[in-house]
């Protein structure tokens, strides 16, 4: 099998996943011990065989020698040529713990059996580039013989026993297509070594995405993607195994998505698509989206124990049963710190857990369930002058009523099958989510008097955001296959459906009374969102190395809300029952009486057409153009009774190139891509609302890179990004968003030549580097550049693996976040009413050590 | 499939065309600059400034000195309805400086504010002069705003006075409508604005940009201070023994400003340092001193 093909069929295999099925106990004779894998690669597809979509059993009977390697392959029961081949050229690539008699080790003949079923779709006619660079990882284990599976003859000089056969099935489910050069399919593996606070973090492997966040630990990422300020999800669609984490009506931003409740360890990948060009990218993928994709590769227990810096701890357990799949497994994370500088402490947990069964005729399902609750304060904004002046050290804070609560739990459940050449899949998620935010981005300066009001001085803004959402969806779609020009033809239809209630209130915040009692309420709504969407998405052929992919996606957004504070102020109140203070008042002109609540609805539907053209002659060569329409919807305080939804607009090109070549045991993938968006209503940050909010039309020009080369001791994957966004009114550059983001990522990892009791050593070591560019701040400004480098190393042998980490090890005191606004923290003697730099400071170097048991993984 | 053995030059010239990236500005700029406040150009530090009233007096200021807490320029007018009450407009001012002075009025010299002002390169329209020692929403303020002597002449009557006005309790406005009993906020007492270049119906913005290193002067001229005082009104009272004007009257003073709310020649002169551009003259230079 050709390193060529194995990378043609990963992206398949990157969906596919493995079932390595095995039983808890072999036979084995007296004193005599199997066996064990320790090391393996999955076996491809054979490529030849896709277009014949079939299934096939291949035995094998392989000699694992003293050392550990397999030699001697032989074919046992044979599937065809071209799955023997598959076969046998996997097997020799494993490594095993030798059998062992008496304490010695011995050679032994095992079988080995590998199961082959067709990974729907069928492959590309003109191989894109992969979605990984190599296959991903699965482990497998021996395993009694299957029923009705022959035990192979008696070899000379093997041990008695030591026939168990080891059986290898390809299931599982069917791989996204390829929408070109900008469409990243990001296989974790060892990239896994690169420390990462969160599972947002793995955000970086794909290219042009900087993460900052001022709101602490338990507040989402604001991500930053190809010249889009897409705020905490605003502009990008986030799902977790297909289930929505964006949050329709958030008053924070409409699709805020926090992904903390992600256990890092248990993402296998990320398919990280830029740009709208699939149909099945919903609301919020205006710069592209995300799906992650849920997988635990170390089998057995596996717990993890940290502490590092600023007094964190951090304890992990992970599970996942040697016999079923690597989507079958449990995970549950603690953690706590004390935050670096002034109030910026966190707490969280979290669980999660998923099984994958089996369905007859290839099928599967999955069952997922999540659960997470965080605690955390934090420390906003700090002026520039004020740090200068030494009034206010670089890790202070200004207001310690800061902070949040968040809590999210879920069920998922999807099935995919397989009727005659159409392939059905089928989805279901049930969501609950309770979200507190207090910020304070001005200090003192918007609490301004009202004639209504009693005299007051400012009472400060700090915001009280609460949140409580439910959510309930559903997604599915047929893929069917034909042949037509002597090419195979597909077309997936498909639907989305979500609903989602939602609660929040916004308050201000009393800052200098105890407990912050609330002084105003600024929004107090209760929405019903509906939000359904229908696509077609064909994937045409006309000739083997030229492919048309897309199709037409609607989406229906409909509103229902009730403004439970819709009078706030009155221009002739009455005078024998004035309002005073109340924020939300039972009156209108004169004092005639009103109830405070109003209600309004509306609907809107968004026409998204998307296409992609591939064009492949050239061997490791794929070139796309591509076009799209995306969508993001408003957040329910934009909506009045009967007016158009007023839905943002996007539309995208783009021009790419992918280059993907194996040479020998080494994998590598190029990547290039030119692209302009546009948007017709861009988000624009806010202070005083502490959250973007709706602004002008802009566009973004730029390229984008990438390339990622992995063997068998390393894995690097770097990428860059190149980016003007201005606005089309003005033509001047949109604030805040960086124009030039770099990334690279690389592990080296490997047995080492001790070892102990027979068993190597293994080594890793893992580096991050970020390099952000001067990023445009309002009034003509830059920031400072942000370089950080991160680190691990780690140790293991046998069942155990200790690890150092370090974040930021270069030292960088830095800004993470900077803005230009006005605030009033009273630290001078007047006001300060115009806008100065403020910033957000970036974690200082942190340490820690981890300690990981594995039981049981095989 | 058509083999290639190096396509790489593909990608290098897609690479190439990457022209986009650390260009471009989002607009305008924030800037640092110098501040000072003076007395009328005319006025020379050390004599008495002389000047005739708009009552006949022939004023002889022999001491003058204005507290401002605070000078703002404001990017546009106030707009009719809810922001006439407000004393803070959020995201309209272009300058600022927050460090007070005790303005020696009768020196034309300019005179620097303890800190540097800041602001943004934008075009202001208006300006505000805040007579306040802290909050400007405090409801009193016991320090002296504006301390003052001298001698007025009318008719061969001569008026030597002394004043020293605060704004507290003595400024508020009573509530007439209980169903608004913040219309009129202490803050709109302590805070001279909109101040503009002319007087209307002329009025025109102060049209000023502040640039990095040029400066910006504020001009009080005490004239319009005394244009509706009509000294003879005042009562008289022991000379004042505090404040730096104290003492530096050649007479005994016999003739007081109550700073109450009760005097009508205390209240006019209170008028008086509220008004708008006769009083207070804001230019700017692109030169860091004044």
């Amino acid at each position: 099998m050709s390193l060529r093909w194995t990378r043609v069929v990963c992206p398949l295999g990157a969906a596919v996943g493995l079932l390595f099925l095995s039983s808890a106990a072999l036979a084995q004779a007296e004193g005599v011990v199997s066996p064990r894998l320790l090391e393996h690669a999955e076996a491809p597809y054979p490529p030849s065989k896709l277009g014949e979509h079939v299934e096939a059993d291949v035995g094998l009977i392989v000699t694992v020698e003293l050392d550990g390697t397999v030699t001697k392959p032989q074919v046992a029961e044979s599937g065809g040529v071209a799955f023997d081949e598959a076969a046998l050229e996997t097997v020799r690539t494993w490594r095993f713990a030798p059998a062992t008699e008496a304490g010695k080790p011995v050679r032994a003949r095992i079988r080995v059996r590998f199961h082959f079923s067709p990974p729907p779709p069928p492959p590309e006619p003109a191989p894109p580039p992969p979605a990984s660079p190599t296959p991903p990882p699965a482990k497998a284990t021996p395993r009694a013989p299957a029923p009705g599976t022959p035990a192979p003859p008696p070899q000379p000089g093997r041990s008695a026993g030591h026939d168990e056969p080891l059986v290898v099935d390809v299931v599982g489910l069917s791989a996204p297509q390829s929408r070109g050069a900008s469409d990243f399919v990001i296989r974790i593996g060892e990239l896994a070594r690169v420390p990462r606070k969160n599972a947002a973090e793995l955000l970086t492997l794909a290219p042009g995405i900087l993460l900052s966040n001022e709101g602490g630990d338990g507040h989402a990422e604001q991500v930053f993607l190809r010249g889009f300020d897409a705020r905490e999800g605003q502009d990008l669609e986030l799902t977790v195994g297909g289930v929505p984490i964006n949050e329709s009506g958030n008053l924070h931003g409409n699709g805020y998505a926090d992904t903390h409740f992600i256990i890092p360890e248990l993402v296998s990948s990320v398919r990280v698509l830029e740009g709208p060009f699939d149909p099945r990218q919903g609301n919020y993928a205006v710069a592209g989206s995300a799906d992650y994709e849920l997988g635990l590769a170390q089998r057995g227990l596996t717990t993890k124990y940290t502490f590092g810096s600023f007094n964190a701890h951090r304890l992990l357990a992970l599970w996942g049963p040697r016999d079923e799949s690597t989507r079958t497994f449990g995970g549950v994370e603690l953690y706590k710190s004390d935050g670096f500088g002034q109030n910026r402490d966190s707490k969280r947990a979290s669980a999660m857990g998923q099984y994958e069964g089996k369905l007859g005729g290839g099928g599967s399902f999955r069952l997922t369930g999540t659960a997470y609750v965080d605690s955390y304060h934090s420390a906003g904004v700090i002026r520039e002058d004020d740090f200068q002046a030494h009034r206010k050290g670089f890790y202070d804070t200004y207001d310690f009523g800061q902070g949040g609560d968040d809590s999210r739990y879920s069920i998922a459940a999807d099935v995919e099958a397989r009727s005659g050449d159409t392939i059905f899949k089928q989805q279901v998620f049930v969501i609950y989510r309770g979200m507190r935010l207090r910020e304070n981005f001005t200090g003192s300066l918007l609490d301004v008097q009202t004639p209504l009001q009693s005299p007051h001085a400012q009472r400060g803004d700090l915001l009280d955001l609460d949140m409580t959402e439910e959510t309930i969806g559903a997604r599915g779609s047929a893929r069917l296959h034909g042949e037509a020009l002597g090419q195979k033809q597909e077309l997936d239809l498909g639907y989305v459906a979500r609903g989602d209630h939602v609660n929040g209130t916004k308050m201000r915040l009393q800052a200098s009374t105890s407990g912050n009692p609330p002084y105003k309420i600024d929004d107090d709504l209760e929405s019903k969102i509906g939000d359904i969407g229908l696509y077609a998405d064909a994937n045409l052929r006309p000739l083997s190395w030229l492919t048309l992919r897309g199709g037409l996606r609607g989406d229906l957004f409909a509103f229902d809300v009730l403004d439970k504070c819709a009078v706030q102020t009155v221009a002739h109140p009455s005078k024998s029952s004035p309002p005073g203070d109340a924020s939300c008042l039972s009156q209108q002109d004169l004092g005639k009486y009103r109830e405070p609540i109003q209600r309004a609805s509306t609907a809107s539907m968004a026409l998204l057409p998307r296409a992609s053209l591939l064009v492949g002659p050239f061997r490791g060569f794929t070139f796309n153009l591509s076009a799209g329409r995306g969508v993001r919807s408003v957040d329910p305080s934009y909506i009045a009774q009967d007016v158009a939804t007023p839905f943002a607009s996007v539309v995208a090109y783009e021009g790419g190139a992918a280059y993907a070549r194996g040479f020998e045991s080494v994998s590598f993938v190029a990547k290039s891509v030119l692209f302009q968006t546009h948007v017709d209503k861009d988000l624009i940050f806010s202070e005083t609302q502490g959250r973007n909010v709706l602004g002008g039309g802009s566009t973004r020009t730029g390229w984008v890179g990438s390339a990622r080369v992995a063997g068998e001791y390393f894995d690097v994957n770097a990428n860059a990004t190149l980016v003007k966004s201005v606005l089309d009114d003005t033509g001047l550059l949109v604030p805040y968003v960086p124009d030039v983001v770099v990334r690279a990522d690389g592990a080296l990892f490997g047995a080492l030549p001790w070892k102990l009791r027979d068993e190597a050593f293994r080594g890793a070591i893992g580096a991050g580097f970020t390099f952000v560019g001067h990023r445009p701040l309002p009034y003509g400004q830059r920031s400072d550049t942000i370089a950080t480098l991160d680190a691990s190393a780690s140790l293991g042998w046998s069942h155990y693996e200790v690890a150092f980490a370090g974040s930021n090890l270069i030292g960088q005191q830095y800004r993470l976040g900077e803005y230009n606004f006005a605030s009033d923290f009273h630290s001078q003697g007047s006001p300060t009413l115009v806008p100065v730099r403020h910033f957000t400071a970036g974690a200082p170097r942190a340490l820690s050590v981890t300690f990981a048991v594995n039981f049981g993984g095989g | 499939m058509i083999p290639v053995r190096n396509l790489s030059v593909v990608l290098a010239l897609a690479s190439s065309l990457t022209a986009p990236g650390c260009v471009g500005s989002t607009g305008s700029d924030l800037v640092t600059f110098d501040a000072a406040a003076a007395g009328p150009a005319d006025a020379k530090q050390g004599q008495d400034y002389a000047f005739t009233s708009g009552r006949g007096y022939h004023v002889s200021l022999a001491c003058a000195r204005l507290h401002v807490g605070a000078v703002y320029l404001n990017r546009s007018l106030p707009t009719s309805g809810a922001q006439d009450t407000n004393c803070i407009l959020p995201g309209f001012y272009v300058a600022e400086v927050t460090q007070g002075l005790d303005i020696d009025v009768l020196s034309g010299t300019p005179q620097p504010f303890p800190g540097k002002g800041q602001g943004t390169s934008e075009r202001a329209e208006v300006g505000e002069v805040w007579l306040t020692h802290g909050d400007v929403n405090a409801p009193d303020d016991p320090g002296v705003v504006l301390d003052v002597a001298g001698t007025a002449e009318r008719g061969g009557a001569s008026y030597p006075f002394q004043g020293q006005l605060t704004i507290g309790q003595n400024r508020a406005t009573p509530v007439a409508d209980p169903s608004l009993p913040s219309a009129n906020p202490i803050c709109k007492q302590r805070i001279v604005s909109p101040i503009l270049d002319d007087q209307p119906p002329t009025s025109r913005g102060i049209d000023i940009t502040p640039r990095n290193g040029g400066s910006l002067l504020l001009r009080v001229d005490p004239k319009g201070w005394f244009s509706n005082v009509d000294f003879q009104r005042l009562g008289q009272a022991p000379r004042q023994t505090g404040g730096p004007c104290a003492g530096t009257s050649a007479d005994a003073p016999r003739y007081t400003f109550a700073d109450a709310p009760a005097d009508p020649a205390s209240n006019n002169l209170y008028s008086g340092i509220r008004y708008l551009s006769t009083v207070y003259d804001f230019s700017w230079s692109d030169s860091p001193k004044p």
